[in-house]
């Protein structure tokens, strides 16, 4: 590094802040796709219906990318992403297609979210498995349980879901200001609380925070339940953006798609560094990729595939850039 | 095929060795890591046919000399020989070319393969990609090298179902297996029953009464005087001497071993308060006291607590001393339920407790700082302040959780003033400290607690005279200042009597003797230690 001096003091400045801010790390990536798509597609990626279809798309997966990163963050994993939001828009599904009460759906969905979230943490704490394992357990359970639940049926017509779609003109969904709303408060419990605090003592060493008098089983349990709480919210925006249907596939493969939004936005999976912004802006960069690579013309998925895989590649090198050796 | 290195590559290892040529020299030695000199102008030599025994306490720097010796850690200055020639190691894989073999402390072994696989990948196949495993050939090589030194093991069961002397072993042979004759065992004596110690030594004789030489790094006395030619001492990255094991005793061994520092870095008490301190045993119930402890092992290298009783009073700093592995650690990890108790009982003012774990322990106003302050101590992520308030960050606190950053920062900065932190700011991640500096933090992190008792386990390990002093005071003010209990846990003598009212000798998870500091003789708490009573 030291051969390549920066030359100027703006550059030096621009270093400087990519080294001491942890929010740089996807920022800056974030900004320079947003400039090369506009540079390549002004026309159509500016074009306010799209910039909605990419908040749109935006927020679901930020939900849960800000809730897998509850769990990297103690240098632990989530895997029932997926499964979890599926089970908890079917569930907002079925209750409101027989009631019609849409606050009673997303209620429960968001309860049902917690309650996995719980089980999740009480398997790690108390049964002490480790966290890939219980949560691989509960990615194939409450996927069964959809199907069960679903009869294996799509629901559909759920127009009452349309509320998180107005923009009042703004092009800006009320889902989305409401998912950001959340993962600001996210955003505050981990920056400001002893909760936050003690999320990245556990990720950084946990035996040290331990020792330190911290209960720490108590922390995770509750990380696990919040992140639960998210993907609940999660999957009633699954609902609300995907065309108001559900079917009993939906969501799936969605934890890795939270997890890659967090190694793209800075969430180091050793634990215990990273912005907890950074999920939200590594899913932004995730969506406008592929966004912009339709708009490119490139409408094959196993194509875009392959380039969101680069990008992830990409960012996990430049997440262990210094380390001697990962596993 | 050829089998084994020393006829097919170097000439730098030659086969034939005479009794007392010097294979090894490391001449003045010296390796320096941020804040501590860990080998300090040290010269050791190895001759074929000794066992030369390297002995110090722990933070001593024998570790470091021989990862020196490996070429694991480059030396900031000195030279090495090897059967006179002198040499560069760049890294393990020099050093093996060079016929010199690390056995380690935490043994590296494939753990579900065999023995037979383990020794020759790791041996006499090491670095030989693609070639065919031969297996019936390999096994006739190894036999008859096993058979040449007379070591006994099953060369088909799986390294994971072997006893730790085995393992031991498997590493030994791999080091036969290419022709090594330096063979560097760096504790390997730690983890092994009286019974697999033994055996091991068999191994050992066998090998020095072929010309091998052996360099032994232990903390254990007695296993240093049975086994070894010569012993050298090192304390605090000196070498204190060189002696020959048949001319010396346990006692004179254990004196060079802890040596003598300066008064004024040990002395930090005055002793005009004693008799008020000590009043207090009389007068009132203890703070805390443990009744007849014994403890169950978790893991091999835990030490058993045996019927261990101690008592520590209202303000009162009482030292446990003893060498390491004398159970002082279990002793403090006891306090805030992280042994297993399988009987006995402890107190709190009288009333009987159960701590199940260090979070119930603080509620009770019990903080134990740990000896490993890496591993067990500092959150390498945290800040300075952060890694100083996290047991009681509580206390800095608004509306229910969230942290008030004016207070934290007060607490912080009025830490920093009295504990003479050397830092650029409270904001630095704690791994740029040096290390007295760190273990500084640890001490602020006790007092912010407003803890009862502190159990302070090694405080001054691994850090410079400077600052070991410097911490000691801390210690000693703190605890007349605010009345609080401390329990120092110390394998240094000199630390128990400047610092301590009483003092416990512990040896093998046994309390040995209980002394009043009061014109107390430093000899007669050592004589207890080695002797017992």
């Amino acid at each position: 590094m030291g051969s390549e001096e920066p030359r100027t003091n703006f550059l030096r400045k621009f270093v400087e802040f990519y080294q001491t801010h942890e929010i740089a790390k996807p920022l800056i990536p974030l900004l320079l796709l947003i400039a090369a798509s506009v540079a390549l597609a002004p026309h159509y990626f500016l074009a306010p219906m799209n910039i909605k279809v990419i908040l749109m798309q935006t927020t679901p997966l930020a939900l849960i990318a800000t809730g897998e990163m509850l769990a990297i963050l103690m240098a632990g994993i989530d895997l029932s992403v997926g499964s979890t939001q599926a089970a908890t828009a079917m569930l907002a599904a079925i209750i409101t297609k027989s009631t019609g009460n849409l606050g009673l759906a997303v209620a429960v969905a968001i309860a049902l979210g917690t309650l996995v979230g719980a089980i999740n943490g009480t398997l790690v704490t108390k049964l002490k498995i480790y966290s890939f394992v219980a949560t691989l357990a509960g990615l194939v359970i409450w996927r069964s349980f959809v199907i069960i639940v679903s009869g294996g049926r799509l629901i559909y017509g759920l127009s009452e879901y349309s509320v998180f779609l107005n923009d009042y003109g703004t092009y800006i969904p009320m889902g989305f200001l409401l998912a950001l709303a959340v993962i600001i408060g996210v955003y505050l419990l981990m920056t400001k609380t002893t909760f936050g605090r003690y999320i990245y003592g556990i990720g950084s060493n946990e035996e040290a925070v331990r020792l330190a008098g911290v209960r720490a089983d108590l922390v995770k349990f509750l990380a696990f339940t919040l992140a639960g709480a998210l993907y609940g919210l999660g999957g009633v925006m699954l609902i609300a953006m995907g065309g108001f249907a559900v079917d009993p596939w939906s969501a799936q493969g969605n934890e890795l798609n939270a997890i890659a939004s967090c190694v793209i936005g800075g969430i180091a999976l050793t634990g215990g560094t990273g912005h907890p912004l950074g999920p939200l802006l590594g899913a932004a960069i995730l969506t406008i990729l592929t966004n912009i690579l339709v708009l490119l013309g490139v409408t094959e998925l196993a194509t875009q595939q392959i380039f969101v895989g680069i990008v992830l590649i990409a960012a996990a090198a430049s997440l262990t850039r210094g380390l001697r050796y990962v596993k | 095929m050829e089998i084994g290195r020393g006829s097919s590559t170097t000439a730098l290892s030659p086969q034939i060795t005479e009794k007392d040529q010097v294979l090894l020299l490391a001449k003045d030695i010296v390796k320096k890591f941020p804040g501590v000199v860990a080998v300090n102008h040290v010269t050791y030599d190895l001759k074929a046919g000794e066992i030369h025994g390297l002995l110090g306490q722990n933070g001593a720097g024998k570790s470091t000399l021989l990862k020196v010796l490996y070429g694991i850690h480059r030396p900031d200055h000195g030279e090495l020989y090897v059967y006179g020639r002198k040499v560069f190691f760049k890294s393990p894989r020099d050093a093996r070319e060079h016929g010199i073999i690390l056995v380690h402390q935490e043994v590296t072994l494939m753990p579900h393969l065999t023995a037979l696989e383990n020794i020759a990948l790791l041996g006499f196949m090491w670095r030989k990609w693609g070639a065919r495993f031969k297996k019936t050939k390999f096994k006739l090589y190894i036999e008859d090298i096993l058979s040449k030194f007379g070591i006994e093991l099953d060369l088909d069961a799986k390294v994971r179902d072997l006893s730790v002397a085995e393992k031991m072993l498997v590493q030994v042979a791999t080091a036969l297996s290419m022709d090594a004759r330096i063979l560097l065992l760096d504790e390997p004596t730690s983890p092994m029953s009286p019974k697999e110690v033994e055996r091991l030594f068999d191994a050992m004789k066998r090998l020095k009464a072929r010309n091998l030489g052996i360099a032994f790094v232990t903390h254990r006395v007695n296993e240093a005087l049975e086994i070894c030619d010569r012993i050298t001492v090192l304390r605090n990255g000196f070498k204190v001497g060189t002696v020959e094991s048949r001319n010396i005793d346990a006692h004179e061994l254990v004196k060079m071993m802890l040596g003598r520092e300066a008064s004024e870095v040990y002395m930090v008490r005055d002793f005009s308060d004693i008799d008020k301190v000590l009043a207090r045993t009389r007068e009132e119930v203890p703070l805390i006291e443990l009744r007849n402890i014994v403890t169950k092992p978790q893991s091999p290298v835990e030490v058993p607590l045996k019927n261990v009783s101690v008592k520590v009073y209202r303000g009162e700093i009482v030292a446990v001393f003893g060498l390491v592995g004398a159970g002082k650690t279990e002793l403090g990890k006891t306090l805030i339920g992280l042994t297993k108790v399988v009987s006995g009982e402890i107190r709190y003012m009288e009333r009987r407790v159960k701590i199940k774990s260090p979070a119930d322990a603080l509620r009770l106003g019990i903080m134990y700082l740990p000896e490993d302050r890496r591993s067990e101590g500092l959150i390498p992520g945290f800040t300075v302040v952060a890694n100083m308030d996290i047991s009681s960050l509580k206390e800095y606190t608004k509306w229910f959780m969230v942290i008030d950053r004016r207070k934290e920062e007060a607490a912080g900065n009025d830490m920093v003033k009295k504990l003479n932190i050397v830092t650029p700011s409270l904001y630095v991640k704690v791994p740029k400290l040096s290390g007295g500096n760190q273990q500084k933090v640890l001490v602020a992190r006790a007092m912010l607690t407003k803890a009862r008792l502190v159990i302070f386990d090694e405080p001054t390990i691994g850090i410079d005279v400077g600052a070991k002093a410097e911490i000691r005071r801390l210690i000693y003010r703190y605890s007349r200042e605010q009345g609080v209990s401390v329990l120092l846990l110390t394998s240094e003598v000199d630390e128990a009597l400047g610092l301590a009212d009483r003092i416990y000798v512990m040896r093998d998870g046994r309390i040995l003797g209980e002394f009043i500091n009061k014109n107390l003789d430093r000899d007669t708490v050592l004589k207890v230690l080695v002797y017992g009573k």
